[in-house]
C-alpha cells in the first residue's frame, strides 16, 4: 500500500467551480443578512427582558402550572463525544440540544432480530440529583433504552445466547476480534439513587424510516423518596436538525 | 465605512473559498462519503468563519481552525444516519482528476470514520501526530493508535481486493 499514492488520490479531488461559486453566493447572502439583522435597539431590549427573567428566576421560588413548587430533584441529561468529553445539561423547560454522536454505531453491519432497524441510537443517558431520594424509575412512551455491550467472537457466534440477553445489532471492524452490541433494556427501568453510575442506558428513538421522528417522545421520570413518597416530572424529547432536544413538559 | 466593511467581507469569501474550499471538500467528501453533505458542511464551516470572525496567528492557524469546525461538524452530520451512506464509485470520477486513483479512494472511505480523518490529516494534509492531537482534542497515543490501525485496515482491505 503506498500512502504517497493515497495522498495524491485525495488530493486530485477539487471542488467543483458550480459547487464553489454557490458556496460563495450562499455565503454573501448569509453575511449580507447577518449586517441588516444587527439592531443595537433591539438588543438593548432582549438584554433588558433576560435580566427581568433572571431577576424573577432567582427572587422568587419556582412554581408549577398548579401552583405547586417544582420538584425537588434535578434531571441531568449528558452525552460522551468522540473526543471523550461528557456534554452535562440540567433539564429545564428550555430545551437542551444534544448533537450527539452515534457514530459508534453507524456502522452496524449485523442485525440478529429485534425492530431496532427503525431506531435512532443516541448516546443520551440521564441522572438525578437531588435529597432522600431511594430510586429512580424511567419509562418511555416509546422507543427503547439500549445499552452498549462489547463482544467477544465466541459470545458473537452464540445466536441463541445474543437473543435470550436481547442483544440485537452487532457492528464489528474489519479484522478485529471483538464486536460492538447494543443491548435492549426495553422501555422501563428502576435504578437505586447511589448506583446510577451503574446503568449507562441510552436513549433508542423509533423513526419513520428516512430518520425521522414523527411524534415527541416522553420520558416519565419518577422519583421515589426514602420517606415512601414519590415525585415525577416529564421531558419532552423531539428531533432537531442533526440533532434532538430534551426538555421539562 | 460600512460599505467598506462589506466590501472586505465579500473579498474574505472569496479568498477563503478560493484557498479553502477544495481542502475542505476532499476532507469532509472522504469523510461523508457523499457530495451533497461534503457541500452543506463546506457551506456551513464558512458561515461558521464569517458569523464567528474569529482571531488568528496566521494562515496555518486559520487552516487548522477551519479543519477542526468542519471535521466537527462532519461527525455531527452522520449522527443521526443510522446506515453508513457510501458514494458510488462512478460518481468519484466526477471529483477526482485521476483515473488510477479511484480505486484508492474506495478503500480509504469504506474506513472508519475515526482510523481515516487521522489518516487524511496525517498522510493527505501533512500534519504532525503533536498538531493532529490538538486537531481533534484527542491523546497523542490515540493519534498514535488511529494512525497504525487505519494503515493496517486500508492495508488489508488492499491486500483483499487484489488476492
Amino acid at each position: 500500500m503506498d500512502f504517497e499514492k493515497m495522498k495524491d488520490a485525495v488530493k486530485s479531488i477539487e471542488m467543483p467551480e458550480t459547487m464553489k461559486s454557490r458556496v460563495k453566493k450562499n455565503s454573501n447572502i448569509l453575511e449580507k443578512e447577518k449586517s441588516v439583522r444587527f439592531n443595537s435597539k433591539k438588543w438593548i431590549s432582549v438584554a433588558f427582558a433576560v435580566a427581568v427573567l433572571l431577576l424573577i428566576v432567582i427572587g422568587i421560588p419556582l412554581f408549577d402550572r398548579n401552583g405547586n413548587l417544582v420538584s425537588n430533584f434535578t434531571v441531568t441529561a449528558y452525552a460522551s463525544s468522540d473526543d471523550g468529553n461528557q456534554l452535562y445539561t440540567n433539564l429545564s423547560e428550555e430545551k437542551a440540544i444534544f448533537e450527539l454522536s452515534t457514530e459508534q454505531r453507524i456502522g452496524v453491519i449485523g442485525s440478529v432480530g429485534g425492530d431496532g432497524a427503525n431506531l435512532i441510537f443516541t448516546n443520551v443517558m440521564l441522572n438525578i440529583t437531588g435529597e432522600d431520594i431511594d430510586s429512580i424509575t424511567y419509562t418511555l412512551s416509546k422507543g427503547k433504552f439500549v445499552e452498549d455491550v462489547t463482544l467477544t467472537a465466541k459470545e458473537r457466534a452464540n445466536k441463541d445466547w445474543l437473543l435470550s440477553e436481547k442483544i440485537y445489532f452487532i457492528s464489528t471492524e474489519p479484522g478485529s476480534d471483538i464486536s460492538q452490541g447494543i443491548k435492549e433494556i426495553g422501555n422501563s427501568y428502576t435504578v437505586n439513587y447511589n448506583e446510577q453510575d451503574k446503568y449507562k442506558y441510552t436513549l433508542a428513538i423509533p423513526h419513520d424510516g428516512n430518520d425521522v421522528i414523527v411524534e415527541d417522545m416522553i420520558i416519565k421520570v419518577n422519583v421515589k423518596y426514602t420517606d415512601g413518597n414519590s415525585e415525577q416530572q416529564d421531558i419532552v424529547v423531539t428531533q432537531e436538525p442533526n440533532s434532538i432536544s430534551l426538555k421539562l413538559n | 465605512m460600512l460599505q467598506q466593511a462589506v466590501w472586505s467581507t465579500g473579498q474574505d469569501i472569496e479568498r477563503i473559498v478560493d484557498t479553502y474550499g477544495n481542502m475542505l471538500f476532499r476532507i469532509c467528501l472522504v469523510i461523508l462519503c457523499n457530495e451533497n453533505d461534503a457541500e452543506d458542511v463546506v457551506q456551513d464551516t464558512f458561515i461558521n468563519y464569517l458569523t464567528k470572525a474569529p482571531t488568528f496567528h496566521d494562515s496555518e492557524h486559520e487552516k487548522a481552525w477551519l479543519i477542526t469546525v468542519a471535521t466537527n461538524r462532519c461527525k455531527n452530520m452522520r449522527r443521526f444516519n443510522f446506515m453508513r451512506r457510501h458514494i458510488d464509485i462512478s460518481d468519484l470520477q466526477l471529483y477526482s482528476k485521476d483515473v488510477e486513483s479511484y480505486g484508492l479512494l474506495d478503500h480509504l472511505m469504506k474506513l472508519p470514520n475515526k482510523h481515516k480523518i487521522v489518516l487524511l490529516l496525517f498522510y493527505v494534509e501533512g500534519y504532525k501526530v503533536d498538531e493532529i492531537t490538538t486537531l481533534l482534542n484527542i491523546t497523542s497515543s490515540a493519534v498514535k493508535k488511529r494512525l497504525q490501525r487505519g494503515r493496517e485496515l486500508i492495508r488489508e482491505s488492499y491486500r483483499k481486493e487484489n488476492d
